[in-house]
């Protein structure tokens, strides 16, 4: 027990932006927080990509699928049976992971080009059919929905009160990243760092690529979806748009700039790049021409982004 | 014969006849994004939006000058040296690592779509037909427009046949995609070749956008629906195989026309899909994928 304690300076700056999350959380003023909130819930997400991308080199095109499957996973029981907020969020996860199996089954094993594009063709297939049944999703006006209230057994707490969300994503951002670093710190994720830097290899060792690749794949679409569940009971609501291949660039943008296979990296990606949106958007409708130069030109400076800078230049390492 | 089959027979007719000239315009698309692929490892995700541009030069060109020609030129020109650009400034880095290019094309494709939103206009723009008489076959009457399209983009495949066949410089991009390093000791400038396919993808792409514009309506995100119709083609076809990718335009396209007599476009879409994920299933590198 005492091993795993061990603090690490990553692990000490980590601990204290925690702590302070959680002290500065009711004393923000409104629109900083919930700019925060979106911050939380899409680095999420963009962990889960960075476990796709940066762990086992599966580049994916296509998560908004995932991120609309959880959106509409936890909207659809919610609005028409009444179900809770648990129960409510497991019917969006499983349903992730049995599409994840599904879809993985099909793009996993051709990897590199195919891979991509096989992604972007089932993401587009998904967000036109979320257009077209507009009876099931709504289409593009979407549905609203009434957010059930948390009950943690002790007392029930509504996720009307800002500060309340803002503590429940929160949580399940920490939850996220403590579960998904300790699965790329196992045994399990050492093999698929072994398949992302030489996958020949780790098949002659003996590994079944084809298993781990889809595990990270099957997982990656879990908390995908567990981000868009969130980002669904954040808004109350929830469109075609959650399916839309521009919300399947972001976390490829956050993971590409912030630095990938390192999950810390994508968070910073997120926090750098949508506080640009959020106040460039404002009075530049064209904001995505920035994120355009962005990724043009982010192999020219850095390959490894914003990590690979801190970690070559101020930790010394390569 | 009964009249509902006989209406039904027509209907059947028309609509695989759509089929076949839409799989030409698409093929040109798709053909662009199979030869880059194929010499430089690009996945080109900006393809559809260089098609999108196609199809904005020729809705301005038509617009300006009333003549057909004008537009179709001035998009294939515009369009081919933006290619040579691109391929010059910003994919030259990272050509080779498919990953990369993905990430650079979506961001190329993300400023070719602000600047036509900011330029051409968020509404959707419908072209104005350009040869609008119709023509009479058995009985059958058809848009002259297509029928026009149909010889354009065939006259365009045999066109690209002769100059990848039976010219230098196609002897030259069929050199390096089978060993670039072999090509480049024979003497082969690989660098400009590259320039060049990537030019000639740009081209095909703006001609397909040209030619469609007058068929579906001109847009500024017209391009992804066209990009995923093509990626279907080209996975189905096996990709980098330029013969694959024609076969597979041909069956793809009709086969979703048909489909939509039953079913609607979406849904069409998905038993495209589902098309694609059975010859995977069956054959992983697609028809004619080596």
């Amino acid at each position: 027990m005492k091993r795993r304690f061990k603090p690490t300076l990553s692990g000490c700056v980590l601990a204290i932006a925690v702590i302070a999350l959680v002290v500065i959380g009711p004393l923000l003023p409104a629109g900083l927080r919930s700019l925060l909130i979106d911050i939380m819930i899409f680095s999420i997400y963009a962990m889960a990509f960075d476990l796709l991308f940066g762990y086992s080199n599966q580049f994916s095109y296509g998560q908004a699928t995932f991120f609309g499957l959880g959106a509409y996973g936890i909207l659809l029981p919610v609005l028409h049976f009444g179900v809770n907020l648990w129960v409510g969020l497991l019917a969006a996860l499983i349903l992730c992971v049995v599409f994840g199996l599904g879809l993985g089954f099909i793009s996993v094993r051709l990897g590199g080009a195919y891979f991509v594009i096989i992604t972007i063709i089932f993401n587009m297939v998904f967000y036109l059919l979320s257009l077209d049944w507009t009876w099931l999703t709504g289409g593009d006006d979407g549905l609203t929905f009434t957010a059930p209230p948390v009950d943690l057994g002790l007392g029930q707490f509504s996720l009307y009160n800002p500060i309340v969300n803002y503590y429940f994503i929160l949580a399940f951002l920490v939850v996220s990243y403590i579960v998904l670093r300790r699965l790329v710190e196992s045994p399990i994720g050492k093999v698929l760092i072994a398949i992302r830097e030489n996958e020949d290899r780790a098949s002659l060792l003996g590994y079944n690529v084809f298993r781990y690749k889809l595990l990270a794949f099957v997982v990656s679409a879990l908390f995908t979806g567990l981000a868009g569940a969130l980002y669904a009971l954040r808004n109350r609501y929830a469109s075609a748009d959650y399916f839309s291949i521009i919300l399947s660039g972001e976390p490829i943008v956050w993971t590409i700039v912030g630095g990938s296979g390192t999950l810390i990296g994508p968070i910073i990606g997120v926090a750098i790049i949508n506080p640009i949106i959020y106040y460039v958007g404002v009075f530049w409708k064209h904001y995505l021409i920035i994120i355009g130069l962005l990724l043009i030109l982010i192999f020219r400076v850095s390959p490894k982004g914003i990590m690979g800078v801190i970690r070559s230049k101020i930790m010394g390492r390569g | 014969m009964d009249p509902m089959i006989a209406e039904f027979l027509n209907r059947f007719i028309l609509v695989l006849t759509n089929g076949f000239i839409w799989a030409l315009i698409v093929a040109l698309v798709a053909l662009g994004l199979s030869l880059i692929f194929g010499l430089m490892e690009i996945v080109n995700i900006a393809h559809g939006d260089l098609y999108m541009w196609g199809a904005v030069l020729a809705w301005y060109g038509v617009t300006l000058t009333g003549n057909f020609w004008v537009g179709v030129i001035l998009a294939m020109a515009v369009m081919g040296g933006v290619g040579i650009v691109l391929e010059r400034g910003a994919l030259r880095p990272v050509e080779g690592i498919p990953a990369y290019t993905v990430v650079v094309t979506i961001g190329i494709g993300y400023i070719l779509q602000q600047v036509a939103l900011a330029t051409f206009g968020g509404s959707p723009q419908k072209m104005p037909d350009p040869f609008p008489i119709v023509i009479e076959f058995l009985g059958v009457r058809y848009p002259g427009y297509r029928v026009f399209v149909a010889g354009v983009s065939t006259l365009a495949l045999l066109g690209l046949w002769v100059f990848l066949f039976k010219t230098s410089i196609g002897l030259w991009i069929r050199a390096s995609m089978q060993d670039r390093e072999m090509a480049n000791a024979m003497g082969v400038s690989v660098s400009k070749v590259y320039a060049v396919t990537f030019a000639l993808g740009a081209m095909l792409a703006a001609l397909g956008g040209a030619l469609a514009s007058p068929i579906v309506q001109v847009f500024y995100l017209m391009g992804y629906d066209l990009l995923v119709l093509a990626f279907i083609i080209v996975i189905v076809g096996g990709l980098g195989s330029l013969k694959g990718t024609l076969v597979a335009a041909l069956i793809v396209c009709p086969l979703e026309s048909v489909m939509t007599l039953i079913v609607t476009p979406t849904e069409a879409r998905v038993i495209s899909f589902l098309f694609m994920a059975a010859v995977l299933l069956v054959k992983p590198k697609g028809l004619f994928g080596a």
